[in-house]
């Protein structure tokens, strides 16, 4: 018995060894990791960029990338444009997508990291193949981006913005909760300090009663969080601020139906949220620019594969706008949000990048 | 190898001739060939339609880091299955053991080896004191480990929240970032190298594979959990100490959980709280889908291995194909279906024939 077992031991060790030296000489720039120097990109046409845009999973916050990006395959003549959202919210799944991608021939790519403490490598791995990369959505933790730029809504900025709309909406004073995503990321930290910035600034006339995180999973968990805050806390809040999608559409439905008078300050512009504005439901929202991060970063992506443009300040970070809606520009702020895009890129033309002349 | 707690006393009674020929026999028809061949045909498919499947640097390269990780994963899952119990607080468990190297690295200012050593014993202290648990009170290990889970959890994001304020351990310590992008062609005899296909964190994986493998195999205290699996009052009443035998599953599946950990931690590049939120169906998929059986008494470590492979290429062979978050959870369960039932119906027209 132990013979025959030693021989299965043996022979399963065999195969695992022969996977493991698997016989070949390479020298250590051939590995698969960040370790080798980025490859120069060549000089290609436009029709040889294949863009691919990745966000961290799927999220209604990404749908405009989808539209974004083909419109701006079809005007710059691009090779390809995806939309890969397969990353499932885990930084592993993320990587396996991108290095899928990276193996089908998409050489740029614009990228939302799931974690934002642990992108940078990945960037480094993507760059060392030969790919050019920028964050979009969200610039990597700390003060170091291995992307060419990163182009995203300031989010501690934004976070402040929403949180001074709820104020100013109750008054200057009361009661505020904020409402936010995962506690653990690095987004909803800067967030966090953004509204304690704004709560700071009142010189103690409004309290922040509390800040429920890891609320932004799905609607269903968002719903219920809000549920339970209104029904044991309701009558002692004045103001919500929410700062994530999922909360902050929850909000929005749940202060409307429990007729309180709270002040509702929301982010994004889904329409449960706009409609709530329109019937004063909802105070306000700070609207964030998701096409013009998509759309922009493919053309700045494209720029830089082409070798029509290089970038003045390698992993530059350029806010790409949030804009508070209230009753009185819920018709129009998307003018004013084009208008942003535009304005992006054209800052991108004169200083972002640095580009041959025509 | 499926290891059972009594699986060679018929074989024992045949001539040795007779027992070699039903090993091999055996080996050739199992469910870990079956597997291994399900596996080969899947990566001929997908290589025959998306020849891009074959990089080594791009797809094999990092396709093997993540299986590397995850079969230490399901080992982990693998080594309560063994005594029948579960071990739903294995993504936590790793989750603790890479704060406890981070913070190792971060804060105490250790070397790599010296914050995985750390990570270890945590893992394997926490793991430990979820088997005393069990066997202190008697609660099922179902509900002693997702309570442990929920504990962690908080923990976990607090003991982050206190010392962080990225919510991670960003800080590398020498050789860290070697270990995640160096593959076997930085390890050479003379002119000589390996493959640059294979990463080196796979040799974590290859220990952790030869280390249980020796424990099921060849180790008494192997064999006693797997009889305590079976049968926890006969091995009881034959005078096998199951109460520790159960500690030292846990134990092991801590220690595995903080290894799995520590992997992961490398390959993303921090040490975050969010490491193992997705460990928990991999755990069980691998051991599983390999033969180790739910109720215990019967572990397969390389099929382990071969369960946790099946199920990264067909998630790479897919995205490489270019499926849609939408339908690639629908066709990895239909292969896994077809792939299963293709294994069982062959092994059951081995059987017939072998009886007929």
């Amino acid at each position: 018995m132990n013979t025959t077992r030693a021989v299965r031991v043996g022979l399963s060790a065999l195969g695992i060894a022969a996977l493991v030296v698997t016989a070949g000489c390479s020298t250590r720039g051939a590995t698969g990791g960040g370790g080798g120097a980025p490859a120069a990109p060549a000089a290609t046409s436009a029709a040889q960029v294949k863009v691919a845009l990745v966000p961290g999973g799927a999220h209604p916050y990404f749908q405009p990338w989808k539209t974004a990006g083909d419109q701006a395959k079809t005007d710059l003549g691009l090779g390809g444009v995806t939309f890969d959202e397969t990353g499932q919210w885990d930084q592993a799944k993320q990587n396996a997508a991108l290095n899928s991608l990276a193996a089908q021939g998409y050489n740029a790519m614009g990228i939302f990291g799931v974690s934002p403490t642990d992108i940078n490598s990945t960037f480094t791995d993507l760059k060392s193949k030969g790919i050019t990369v920028a964050s979009l959505g969200s610039c990597p933790a700390g003060d170091v981006d291995q992307a060419s730029f990163c182009l995203s809504t300031e989010v501690q900025q934004a976070a402040e913005k929403a949180a001074q709309a709820a104020i100013t909406a109750m008054g200057g004073q009361g009661v505020l909760v904020h409402l936010t995503g995962n506690n653990v990321d690095s987004n909803t930290q800067r967030r966090i300090a953004g509204v304690k910035q704004a709560i700071d600034a009142t010189g103690g006339k409004v309290r922040l009663l509390t800040t429920i995180t890891d609320i932004d999973t799905d609607l269903q968990t968002a719903q219920k969080a809000v549920s339970d805050l209104l029904s044991a806390q309701g009558g002692q809040i004045n103001g919500i601020v929410s700062t994530a999608y999922n909360p902050a559409v929850a909000a929005a439905a749940a202060v409307k139906a429990s007729k309180l008078p709270i002040k509702d300050v929301a982010i994004d512009d889904d329409p449960t949220i706009l409609a709530g504005i329109r019937d004063g439901s909802v105070s306000a929202t700070v609207a964030q620019n998701p096409a013009g991060q998509a759309y922009v970063g493919t053309w700045a992506l494209t720029k830089l594969v082409t070798g029509a443009c290089t970038v003045a300040t390698p992993g530059v970070a350029i806010d790409s706008g949030s804009f508070v809606v209230d009753s009185k520009n819920v018709a129009s702020y998307d003018t004013e949000r084009q208008a942003k895009t535009k304005a992006l890129l054209e800052q991108f033309q004169n200083t972002v990048l640095r580009c041959k002349a025509q | 190898m499926t290891l059972l707690a009594d699986p060679d006393s018929e074989t024992q009674r045949r001539p040795p001739a007779a027992r070699r020929g039903r090993w091999v026999l055996r080996a050739l028809t199992g469910q870990r060939a079956g597997l291994a061949v399900v596996v080969v045909v899947l990566i001929i498919v997908f290589g025959t339609l998306r020849p891009a499947f074959y990089d080594s640097r791009l797809v094999v390269f990092p396709l093997l880091r993540d299986i590397a990780t995850l079969t230490v994963v399901g080992l982990a899952q693998l080594a309560v299955l063994s005594i029948g119990h579960m071990n739903l607080a294995v993504g936590r468990m790793a989750a603790f053991g890479a704060l406890v190297s981070g913070f190792s690295y971060q804060v105490l200012g250790l070397n790599l080896v010296l914050g995985l050593v750390l990570g270890l014993v945590a893992g394997a202290a926490v793991g430990a004191l979820a088997g005393l648990i069990i066997t202190g009170t008697g609660v099922n290990s179902f509900v002693v480990t997702l309570g442990l889970d929920f504990a962690l959890l908080g923990l976990v994001t607090l003991v982050y929240g206190q010392f962080t304020t990225l919510a991670a351990f960003t800080v590398k310590p020498p050789g860290m970032e070697e270990l995640r992008s160096y593959s076997m062609a930085d390890l050479c005899v003379g002119d000589v190298c390996g493959s640059p296909a294979v990463p080196q964190l796979l040799l974590f994986t290859v220990v952790a594979l030869a280390g249980v493998g020796y424990l099921f195999a060849r180790a008494r205290t192997g064999r006693e959990m797997l009889l305590t699996g079976s049968n926890a009052t006969a091995a009881e009443l034959s005078g096998i100490p199951t109460k520790r035998r159960v500690i030292g599953a846990h134990t092991l599946s801590g220690l595995l959980s903080g290894l799995a950990g520590f992997m992961l931690a490398v390959t993303a590049g921090s040490f975050t709280a969010g490491i193992g939120s997705a460990f928990l169906i991999p755990s069980f998929l691998g051991p599983v889908l390999g033969g180790t059986a739910l109720t215990g008494g019967a572990v397969s470590v390389i099929g382990t291995f071969m369960g946790i492979s099946l199920t990264q290429v067909i998630q790479q062979g897919l995205s490489m194909l270019g499926v849609g978050l939408e339908s690639l959870n629908i066709y990895l369960g239909l292969i896994l279906l077809v792939a299963l039932s293709a294994v069982r119906i062959r092994q059951l027209f081995t059987r017939r024939r072998r009886s007929s």
